[in-house]
């Protein structure tokens, strides 16, 4: 799920950059620091979209760098248990298959994939129905379940499932092509 | 009309909601405050009525008016009932009742003198039946959905062992085990091949205990799915009894208001009816007849009890205690025994002003009560000087008045175990056309019992005085 949320950041600043456009270049700064991490409270931080403000800079002494409170808008994204994710696969073996929802790793076991679908080795690995209607390879998109979370301070994993009614392939890469 | 859905609610509040309780109470948990079943008592009202005031549904059910809100919060939680709220000033209120009595026999009450302007805020209920059959097939649904997923395993997170060194991993550490050589999952200290720990149920050696405790919790789920599917028969059959019938539609509050209103003009050219329909709608109530509540409105108010608005109260009773003509009388329509022409036995020991214009038949069954409230004069007083001699310690002023509220809600007939059981017998009586349902009676009685002291909605709880004052009673 999408956040939009108020988060605080204290920026350190090299000297050199005291000058008439210091705010902008703290602001170019917190964008490049902080978009793309994950904080396992938030989740990951998608895109800064405001600076709020400012606080006053506090010199460090010795080095000459200050450091500024700074409060910042932000878009993160965080998944939960029950959600349901689009996720494009990214990786698919015997034990089941890995996709990808955004910068969210979710791995599929087999035993959540429906017993009708089973593993096909080969060039392109893949589950596959008994028909052939259906099938899971790399760069297929599904839409599953989340049924476990795991968030790590840098890192957030989820158990998906798509045993369940209407989850499954929703865009077949090879239909397309 | 109604009453397969009525049989469906009955059923789905004795399967779900026999055990709620309203807590939170700054009562002790004893037996007594133990308020379970009222829910059922609740809904099995609601299937009587249409669009009920709160207030009036917790008069005849003798039950605080908190304390009914609290729960009919929680059914507006469970998506069974509607509720509906808004200002009404005592006028309002005054037209209210007046349009309850003009559909309920199409004649005019007279008119009243004084008018207050107080606002009070008024709320309204009703089921709503057509989301009760979709809330509880998807209850039921839901429920069969866990159970079985937990049977087929779905919603857990897979476990793996490794054969060799018997080191456990789970499907959160997939990305760490991943080999790029084959496609198994490898032991991060001896590169075994994993094993995913459900297909090695068979194999003996990962330790019995925790393989019995699995079998031993399939077993449950399955014994748990096969008692739910046998004891919700009864209900799962009413769902498809009830299937292809168009639930009962009340619509909004102001739209069943202006229904009812619409048919109790068309039904008697009466003009007065009219007449105080429209000037209730000028006032913005929509005018609201109500046939079926108000069979309990009097109120025994003895010493100082609050009398703010009882005049408006005591002719809302006269009126509404009114009997509908039997053409008036349609099928589908939910009506209480007074509309009927028959007796309701709260309302009967209630007994005072509401009687004065009566039938004969009612006079009759007056003349019996009058013998019983001799008798439950001679008790009361019996019991107050009992009381009298226990609560000697108390200071004379609140003792007095504890009495005397006692009293008045013995009067009311619910204070001692002989008078409810009477209520407990007339009621079954009643009851007798409503399928043979006569689980209500008994709890509503003990309810009413825990509640003798409260049953008066407008009289204050006195505090726990009272309520060793009441224990003593029923001992007594
Ligand atoms: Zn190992």
């Amino acid at each position: 799920m999408f956040f939009h949320m108020v988060l605080e950041r204290n920026m350190q600043l090299h000297p050199r950059y005291f000058g008439p456009h210091l705010h902008e270049k703290l602001t170019t700064k917190l964008v490049k620091d902080v978009e793309g991490t994950c904080s396992g409270k938030h989740g990951f931080v998608v895109a800064v979209t405001k600076v709020e403000s400012i606080g006053k800079g506090l010199i460090r002494e010795g080095t000459g760098f200050v450091t500024f409170p700074v409060k910042y808008q932000c878009v993160v994204f965080r998944p939960f248990r029950g959600e349901i994710l689009e996720a494009v696969v990214t990786l698919v073996n015997k034990m089941g298959f890995f996709a990808e929802a955004g910068p969210v790793n979710i791995f599929v076991s087999n035993h959540l994939i429906p017993d009708d679908m089973e593993f096909q080795s080969g060039d392109i690995p893949n589950y596959t129905t008994s028909d052939g209607s259906v099938k899971i390879q790399k760069d297929s998109e599904v839409r599953l379940k989340i049924i476990g979370v795991r968030v790590d301070a840098a890192e957030i994993f989820c158990i998906g499932t798509i045993k369940d009614d209407f989850l499954g392939v929703i865009n077949d890469p090879d239909a397309t092509a | 009309m109604t009453e397969p859905f009525n049989r469906l609610v009955k059923l789905a509040a004795r399967a779900f909601y026999d055990d709620f309780t309203t807590k939170g109470d700054n009562q002790p948990k004893t037996g007594r405050s133990d308020n379970r079943g009222m829910a059922v008592v609740v809904l099995d009202a609601l299937t009587r009525r249409q669009w009920v005031r709160e207030e009036d549904l917790a008069k005849s059910l003798k039950l605080h008016t908190k304390q009914l809100r609290r729960t009919l919060r929680f059914f507006e939680e469970e998506k069974l009932v509607t509720r509906d709220h808004r200002k009404e000033t005592a006028k309002g209120a005054k037209i209210f009742s007046a349009a309850i009595a003009a559909a309920a026999d199409g004649q005019q009450v007279g008119k009243e003198g004084d008018e207050k302007t107080k606002i009070h805020t008024h709320s309204y209920c009703c089921l709503d039946y057509a989301q009760i059959y979709d809330v509880v097939r998807y209850r039921l649904h839901r429920m069969k959905k866990k159970l079985k997923d937990e049977l087929d395993n779905r919603n857990t997170i897979q476990e793996y062992i490794c054969p060799n060194c018997n080191r456990r991993y789970s499907a959160f550490d997939a990305m760490q085990l991943v080999s790029m050589e084959d496609e198994y999952f490898h032991c991060e200290s001896c590169n075994g091949e994993l094993v995913a720990e459900s297909d090695k149920l068979a194999a003996e050696e990962m330790g019995d205990g925790d393989d019995n405790s699995r079998r031993r919790r399939r077993e449950k789920l399955k014994d748990m799915l096969q008692r739910m599917e046998e004891q919700l028969k009864p209900l799962t059959l009413q769902l498809a009894r009830v299937k292809d019938l168009p639930a009962p539609e009340f619509g909004t509050l102001q739209a069943w208001e202006a229904s009812v209103n619409a048919a109790g003009r068309g039904g008697n050219n009466n003009g007065s009816a009219t007449d105080a329909s429209k000037s209730a709608q000028g006032q913005g109530y929509g005018g609201t007849p109500m046939p079926y509540i108000g069979e309990t409105k009097v109120e025994v108010t003895i010493f100082g009890a609050d009398v703010k608005d009882e005049g408006a109260e005591t002719e809302a009773a006269t009126a509404s205690l009114k009997v509908l003509p039997p053409w008036m009388i349609k099928q589908g329509m939910n009506l209480t025994k007074e509309q009927r022409g028959e007796l309701r036995p709260d309302a009967k020991v209630d007994g005072s002003e509401a009687y004065r214009d009566q039938s004969d038949e009612k006079k009759q069954e007056q003349k019996q009560e009058d013998v019983k409230s001799l008798e439950e004069e001679y008790l009361t007083a019996y019991y107050e000087a009992y009381a009298r001699m226990l609560e000697a310690s108390k200071t004379a002023q609140g003792e007095a008045e504890v009495s005397q509220q006692s009293t008045s809600s013995y009067l009311n007939g619910v204070s001692d175990t002989n008078s409810a059981r009477q209520v407990g017998m007339k009621v079954k009586r009643e009851d007798d056309d409503d399928g043979g349902i006569e689980w209500e009676e008994d709890v509503a009685t003990g309810i009413l019992n825990e509640l003798s002291i409260v049953n008066d909605p407008n009289a204050q709880p006195d505090g726990s005085g009272d309520e060793d004052d009441d224990i003593d009673w029923e001992e007594g």
